[in-house]
């Protein structure tokens, strides 16, 4: 396989097909790869229940709408076919099944060690995604627990779990919906919460938490914060008593100084609160039947689903990865022109105002300027 | 499975305040009160001496007996004022509040939720009715669109065009799913106009019946005839039956409806009232006539049935398969 392409484009997820789009409309030559079989893969695997967190208007990408008349919150699976036709509209043609092993810059050009042979471009663009690779946190005493212990990427539904006593570890915005999805399917749902968590419902008064946050977004964080602080106080509540600590950080600062969005609800608190659904502090230890949480106190398991979130593994593409990435393993600078130069990273940031969004205008902005350089 | 191990919503969020609730579920004298955030639901007998809890107080998140005082946690938990040391216990259900209902299950089995699907929809509103007939007569009537042209006033299909309607029946071992399309009856204007729904257009009514526990979600479309172009405005409804007797069912009504184009600054309010008054006109129309039959008997034998009733035969096999199967509770009387 040879390349003369100016651009190379790795992922053909959201933000690698928002990439491509905007290259080449600009009239940009593009070669695009992915290591799936489809375009948008993790998509057509996340568990069933899950919705788009964001609204369809401000979740497309650019060039191609989702139908206006699709549900404001798209499910999965939709978002999963418009990845699909936003392909085929733009005709892009992503080599699929094709693994990128190693990129390295030498005399001011890409090259990319790939299964299918070497790939070189003036421009690497990297859209491996936020949701690359599972992250399987190291449980003590994982070896002793005898129970089944899954990531939230190979749960489809509660159904196997029907009469099962489920810890679900993680409290992001699909280990809440998964601990949901497991109570509505007859198991007894647990879950483990480590730190203080700010939570907010996914639409208050009928406006999307999203459209708010767009608005909280453009004024300073402190005032964002004392707004947002005063609304959820009465909308949410204290769910100390539920083991659902707020942190000292105000919820908008937080985003800003951590990237750290708040739990959008989708009907997990209201269970919480009727103690349907159990909150337990962090894991001391995995036991044989059960686990041991740091507050001293013991329950039994017959499932552990991590809901731990993914890593961006961008060392398994770049020897020197650390040159351009922060302590968590994402990339320091987003859309613009990184690393030993050439190098573009899209689709790695997660903001207030939505992370589909964010592709959509990181797309644009880096079609721009490589199709400027 | 029995009737008491399905998910049964027995009374919509707004019907309970601070006070406790009395219900019935399938002959059952049920207590429902809140406590805190959270919903209790006990057995309607104190187990000390016999009294409705149903007329105590509710007490720092515990429910009161007004005879002697006992008073009893929603898990059943009871404390006994004369006597502290004593334990006591109020046989219970477990009950959650959701969707704007609570909801009661025996404590035994572990069903899944009745969740539907309304992503495209928006919240109309909750409807509760009460009719004194058998579960099963009940379902019959909502199961079936043969009615609709005599006994409902808007909604259904014209009584002189009724054998244009046609009936699509799909079967799996959990559902019941029926297709009617035919001519849309004649509407005022003013609710034509509010639906933008054009003379001639066809009604799709679209619908799936669930047995654990029993309820039918339905779609309800108007299409161009020529073009199959889909109205704008859609109707999605669920609607629950639970029985709180032999003889009383009791109506539980989810209303979503899809927010039209045309509806925008603030008019959806008008269209909420608009589109919850029609369902509860034609469910209160629906009482009247199941109010009036000659024979209750729930079963089918002996009745001589048309085309549209084949639905009926087969809700009737799933209810004994699903909805019936062992009870795991005696049945009170």
């Amino acid at each position: 396989m040879t390349s003369d392409a100016t651009a190379l484009v790795i992922g053909a997820g959201p933000a690698g097909l928002a990439v491509a789009a905007c290259l080449k409309k600009h009239g940009v030559s593009v070669i695009q790869i992915d290591r799936a079989t489809q375009v948008g893969s993790r998509w057509h695997g996340h568990y069933e229940r899950l919705h788009l967190h964001t609204v369809r208007h401000l979740s497309n990408l650019p060039g191609y709408a989702m139908p206006s008349d699709w549900p404001r919150y798209v499910p999965r699976a939709r978002f999963a076919e418009y990845l699909g036709r936003y392909a085929e509209h733009h005709g892009l043609a992503p080599r699929l099944g094709v693994t990128a092993t190693s990129a390295k810059r030498s005399d001011g050009r890409w090259r990319v060690e790939t299964t299918e042979g070497t790939l070189g471009a003036k421009h690497l663009v990297v859209a491996t995604g936020y949701n690359h690779t599972p992250r399987r946190p190291d449980l003590p005493g994982r070896g002793v627990f005898t129970g089944e212990v899954l990531h939230s990427s190979e749960y489809k539904n509660g159904r196997p779990f029907k009469g099962r006593r489920v810890l679900v570890v993680g409290a992001g915005n699909s280990g809440a919906e998964i601990a949901l999805d497991l109570w509505e399917h007859g198991a007894t749902s647990s879950m483990s919460i480590r730190g203080p968590l700010h939570v907010t419902p996914r639409d208050m008064f009928g406006v999307p938490a999203q459209e708010t946050a767009q608005l909280m977004a453009r004024l300073p964080p402190r005032v964002a914060d004392a707004i947002t602080l005063a609304i959820l106080a009465r909308v949410v509540g204290d769910l100390s008593k539920w083991g659902i600590v707020r942190p000292k950080l105000g919820p908008i600062s937080q985003v800003v100084a951590h990237g750290k969005i708040p739990l959008i609800d989708v009907g997990t608190i209201e269970l919480i609160k009727q103690g349907k659904i159990v909150v337990h502090p962090g894991i001391a230890t995995l036991t044989e039947k059960g686990v041991d949480f740091v507050d001293g106190r013991h329950a039994d398991f017959d499932a552990i689903l991590l809901a731990t979130g993914y890593e961006a593994k961008l060392d398994s593409l770049f020897a020197d990865a650390s040159n351009f990435t922060n302590e968590r393993g994402y990339p320091r600078d987003h859309a613009t022109e990184t690393g030993p130069g050439g190098l573009w990273f899209v689709g790695y940031r997660n903001p207030l105002t939505g992370a589909l969004h964010d592709m959509a205008r990181e797309g644009e902005r880096v079609g721009r300027a490589i199709a400027s350089s | 499975m029995g009737i008491f191990d399905h998910w049964h919503p027995v009374l919509l969020s707004r019907e309970l305040g601070a006070r406790p609730e009395a219900v019935r579920l399938h002959g059952k004298e049920i207590v429902v009160f809140r406590a805190g955030a959270t919903v209790g639901a006990l057995v309607d007998r104190c187990p000390h001496r016999g009294m409705r809890l149903s007329l105590g107080k509710v007490k720092e998140e515990a429910l009161e007996c007004p005879y002697h005082g006992w008073s009893f946690r929603p898990n059943g938990e009871g404390r006994c004022p004369a006597t502290p040391e004593m334990s006591a216990h109020a046989a219970c259900f477990d009950a959650v509040e959701k969707d704007g209902a609570v909801w009661v299950k025996s404590k035994a089995g572990s069903p899944a939720f009745p969740v539907t699907d309304f992503d495209d929809f928006q919240a109309v509103g909750t409807l509760h009715h009460v009719i004194p007939v058998p579960l099963e007569l009940v379902l019959d009537n909502f199961i079936e669109v043969e009615h609709t042209g005599t006994t409902h006033a808007f909604l259904g299909y014209e009584k002189t065009r009724m054998s244009e309607v046609t009936i699509d029946v799909t079967l799996t071992d959990e559902t019941v799913r029926v297709v009617n399309r035919g001519p849309q009856r004649t509407l005022p204007r003013a609710l034509a106009a509010a639906f933008r729904i054009q003379s001639g257009d066809t009604f799709t009514d679209d619908w799936t019946t669930h047995f654990s526990p029993i309820y039918s979600v339905y779609d309800q479309y108007w299409t161009d005839p020529k073009t199959h172009e889909v109205r704008d405005a859609r109707i999605r409804v669920a609607v629950f039956f639970t029985p709180a007797t032999d003889t009383e069912t009791h109506l539980f009504t989810f209303a979503y409806a899809t927010q039209p184009k045309w509806l925008r600054f603030g008019l959806q309010y008008a269209m909420k009232p608009l589109v919850l008054g029609l369902i509860d006109h034609e469910v209160r129309l629906d009482k009247r006539m199941l109010e009036r039959l000659a024979d209750t008997r729930p079963e089918l034998v002996g009745n001589r049935l048309g085309r549209f009733d084949r639905p009926l035969v087969e809700a009737r096999k799933r209810i004994a398969s699903i909805y019936r199967a062992a009870s795991t509770l005696k049945h009170a009387t």
